[in-house]
């Protein structure tokens, strides 16, 4: 560890001379930001892509008709006609000839152009180079929550963001294991998820195992300290994390406190932190039942299972989700429909010296009654600079009582630099409040500021739009939340070492396994100061919804595009089993002092399961690659079926 | 300032002692220009330039053409930005490793440049293009053709004698470098993503592709 970070030392650099480097640096973002644009951008194609195409359910498959375009095929498919990487069965239209002259199916291929076109290839390449723990310490890099290896972080981008180049300052930048390069030939052949699963599969064992594991390591870790002469600062940031896991507790003891008071307990929050983190201290709450410290966390996942309209009315009563958990919804549709009518009129204007963006909200004309019946309308507005939805990012006007032509002549200002703002969408959002009832949307804009003007503050008057995806049939994919990678495999259950029989399948085992391994999220919304979240992936096995099935990661913070690179393993599940089961994983925002934040999810099952949770019962509503992973990990049994999987922005559920 | 209508951003950098002419040698590839000043660079620069790349299909014909924006870092060759410098190397996607063919001893650091890019790099054997520059200067020359050939040989890499000042061999040299990236790129996409477990699989694929030259992507 200590061998691959190096401190880049700038402290010896003029202040002029500092000046040019940093221009250079500014130069170089610019150009990133376009390209993160333009990678953004490709992306969401594929997304649509993909969505359209690939199986529903497994029964499809034997009625021989094409992985992709769902057209029936000819008697004669030959095994020519399955794409050697998704494994599914295409017809000839959905084939793609490669420039290698080999062919593969017309989704896999658009993966290969993007994996070449947005630099994919170059940086998960580098990943592989500058992150790979040397995995044989297991206490070590069980305990170790690897630095958030942030695939497409450059140095140039390190060095501006490290506050602008302090001169005493001394940056880590992520150097290569130089010791192992003797053995590095060895390193290179194994793949990629075979590495990530051998660290992850330590770091889950750790996971699973009860906290006073932790504590044993936690001493090892703290005397494996002492042989070295420079200990590195995140084994230290992880004995902090452990301190506040029991700050934590001691917090929400205090749960019932009134509303009023949560915005000072934030102040309140930091100092605790800070002297608790003091290492002298002994280890309290190391004792405490882990699985406590996210109940809240469970009861969100609840509560985003049930039905729309219910979970609205139960987060009324529950302080601190309800912020956020108000936004997850209004992204679902769960919002009073409205027939939107009207417009609005402001204007922007972006201060240079001061880099803030002024958004002037004028006046709203001809909205619609949220009750046209009892002509009900307390009109605000509310604003996003998306694809930012947190806290920071949300401004909103005072309400004017019963108008529908509400002049509010109200400045709202975001702090951010040209380039950024470049990369935003402006959402106004006009919205009816409801002192007792539910606030309802009356409409809103959106508008791109790379092609707007935002220099002249003229007046605009722009006429009031639904809901972007078709208000009437929210879709759980209607609102880009980023994706999710990971690989499953079915684990057969092991006979005696030396018999492999190749017709495994056949047999109904019982005592198979079924890997995830939770690789990485790309995208994810921001819910931090900074534009960042710190995030953990979630995963349930359902209709059990016991502690037994729940399983999640580390926590990676300060990234929207994390590694998680950990393995959760159910047990005792045979391929029969499978098909009646559903695993659910989801994406939270740690947030420390309050309910964590949720950042999107999926659903993995071979399309159509039927499960009872209770004395509910719901099918399952996999979709797309959701569905298409799920098989290929039941129909090749032993080895990975890997997946990028959008991220819905609601878990809601389908009744029966 | 650029816009996004582009394919691929590749990201070159260039390396070598101090005055062998890299920042001049970039000008004179980006603008076609020469400056015969002599302006040491401070830590790290980078100029731009967009190109057209298009691929040789197997039967000899010019298959799709590609926009490429090239970002061309800079870096400088002096001592004490030392750590400054080789932390760019890890962003770049491929390398020009510059000597002067004026300088006996900057030829003689090329091999210490090497091992810092392989140190540094994003893999253990990126592509790079050995530069002999300053070839205009043939009465003061220290360093033979012959001479460098065989270093680069020894590395596997493609050497070649160009001039700042001239704009001889230039192009010739930053176009190699492309063509390499770009190949080594297609290679990691297009080899099927067969994975060690998935061996049943992989060998039933009849069209494998040519034996992996260097990477292990
Ligand atoms: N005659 C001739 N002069 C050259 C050529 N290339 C560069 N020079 C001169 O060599 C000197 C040094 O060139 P630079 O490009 O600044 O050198 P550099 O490698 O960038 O040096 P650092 O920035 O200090 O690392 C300048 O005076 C250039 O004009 C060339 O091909 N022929
Ligand atoms: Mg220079
Ligand atoms: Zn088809
Ligand atoms: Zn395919």
């Amino acid at each position: 560890m200590v061998q691959s970070m190096e401190t880049i030392n700038v402290s010896f650099l003029t202040d002029s001379e500092r000046d040019l480097i940093l221009n250079v640096l500014r130069r170089d973002e610019e150009l990133r930001h376009l390209e993160e644009k333009r990678v953004k951008r490709l992306k969401f194609e594929l997304l649509e892509i993909r969505r359209k195409g690939a199986k529903r359910s497994s029964g499809n498959y034997s009625t021989r008709s094409c992985g992709r375009c769902q057209q029936p095929m000819g008697r004669l498919g030959s095994r020519t006609n399955q794409c050697p990487v998704c494994k599914h069965e295409v017809c000839q239209n959905c084939h793609a000839v490669r420039p290698n002259r080999a062919w593969v199916c017309s989704v896999c291929a658009k993966e290969a152009d993007l994996k070449k076109s947005t630099g994919d290839w170059f940086y998960d390449q580098r990943v592989n180079r500058f992150s790979t723990a040397p995995g044989r310490d297991i206490v070590r890099t069980s305990l170790r929550k690897r630095p958030p290896t942030k695939k497409r972080e450059t140095t140039g981008q390190v060095l501006l963001n490290s506050t602008e180049l302090n001169s005493s300052q001394s940056l880590p930048v992520p150097r290569p294991r130089l010791k192992d390069l003797a053995s590095s030939s060895e390193n290179l052949q194994r793949s990629d998820t075979d590495s990530a699963e051998r660290t992850s599969l330590s770091s889950s064992r750790a996971d699973t195992d009860s906290l006073r594991n932790l504590t044993d390591c936690l001493s090892v870790s703290q005397s494996s300290l002492v042989h070295h002469i420079n200990p590195c600062s995140e084994d230290f940031s992880d004995v902090d994390g452990i301190f506040k896991k029991s700050v934590r507790r001691v917090h929400k003891l205090s749960d019932f406190k009134p509303t009023s008071v949560t915005d000072l307990r934030k102040d309140a929050e930091e100092e605790t932190t800070g002297s608790m983190g003091d290492r002298s201290k002994s280890v309290p709450g190391l004792n405490v039942d882990e699985d406590e410290e996210d109940e809240d966390i469970d009861n969100l996942v609840i509560m985003h299972r049930q039905s729309v309209g219910n979970s609205a009315a139960s987060l009324r009563s529950s302080r601190s989700t309800l912020g956020s958990m108000m936004s997850v919804y209004s992204e679902a549709g769960d919002y009073d429909i409205v027939d939107v009518s009207g417009e609005i009129v402001f204007s922007l204007h972006y201060d240079e010296t001061a880099q803030s963006l002024a958004v002037m909200v004028k006046e709203c004309r001809g909205l619609a009654y949220a009750d046209a019946a009892k002509k009900k309308c307390n009109p605000y507005v509310k604003s996003y600079l998306l694809p930012d939805k947190s806290r920071q990012s949300k401004k909103k006007t005072a309400t004017k009582s019963k108008t529908i032509n509400p002049t509010y002549n109200e400045t709202l200002k975001y702090s951010i630099s040209r380039s950024q703002l470049m990369t935003r969408t402006l959402q106004l959002s006009v919205w009816h409040y409801d002192r007792f009832g539910r606030n309802a949307f009356l409409g809103e804009v959106q508008l791109p500021l790379d092609c707007h003007d935002i220099d002249s503050a003229h007046e605009e008057c722009v006429i009031l739009r639904g809901k972007a995806a078709g208000s009437l049939a929210p879709s759980a994919f209607a609102q880009y939340k980023g994706e999710l990678v990971i690989s499953l495999k079915y684990v057969s259950e092991k006979k005696a070492p030396s018999e492999k029989q190749k017709a495994k399948k056949a047999k109904a085992e019982s005592g198979g396994e079924l890997h995830v391994l939770i690789k990485e999220a790309k995208n994810l919304s921001a819910m931090k100061a900074g534009g960042t979240s710190d995030s953990f992936v979630k995963g349930y096995l359902l209709p059990s919804k016991g502690k037994s099935t729940k399983k999640k990661t580390q926590v990676v913070k300060k990234t929207l595009n994390p590694h998680y690179d950990h393995t959760f393993i159910y047990k005792d599940l045979s391929l029969d089993q499978l098909r009646g089961v559903c695993l659910e994983l989801t994406v939270w925002d740690r947030e420390a002092m309050s309910s964590n934040d949720f950042l999107g999810g999926v659903r993995l099952s071979s399309g159509a399961a039927h499960l009872k949770e209770g004395k509910q019962e719901w099918v399952a509503d996999s979709t797309g690659e959701e569905v298409s992973v799920w098989e290929k990990m039941m129909q090749f049994p032993d080895s990975w079926a890997e997946g990028t999987l959008p991220l819905r922005s609601s878990m809601g559920k389908k009744g029966k | 300032m650029t816009d996004g209508d582009y394919d691929y951003l590749i990201k070159l950098l260039a390396l070598g002692d101090s005055g062998v002419g890299k920042t001049t040698f970039l000008y004179r590839y980006t603008d076609n220009k020469f400056n015969p000043k002599f302006i040491t660079t401070v830590g790290i620069d980078f100029r731009e330039k967009r190109v057209v790349y298009s691929t040789n299909s197997p039967n000899g014909t010019t298959g799709k053409a590609f926009k490429v924006h090239l970002q061309l870092w800079d870096t400088a060759g002096q001592e004490r930005f030392r750590s400054l410098t080789t932390a760019f190397f890890r962003d770049a996607m491929g390398f020009l490793l510059m000597f002067d063919l004026t300088s006996q001893q900057s030829f003689l650091n090329v091999r210490n440049w090497m091992s810092q890019l392989q140190a540094n790099a994003y893999c253990e054997n990126p592509d790079i293009v050995l530069v002999g520059n300053k070839a205009d200067l043939a009465d003061q020359r220290e360093v033979q053709e012959k001479q460098a050939k065989e270093l680069a040989d020894k590395y596997g890499i493609p050497y070649f004698e160009t001039s700042a000042a001239t704009g001889a061999q230039v192009d010739k040299a930053v176009v190699t470098l492309l063509d390499l990236v770009m190949k080594r790129m297609e290679q990691c996409v297009e080899k099927p993503t067969a994975d060690a477990q998935n061996t049943d699989a992989a060998s039933k694929l009849t069209a494998a592709p040519a034996a992996e030259k260097k990477c292990a992507c």
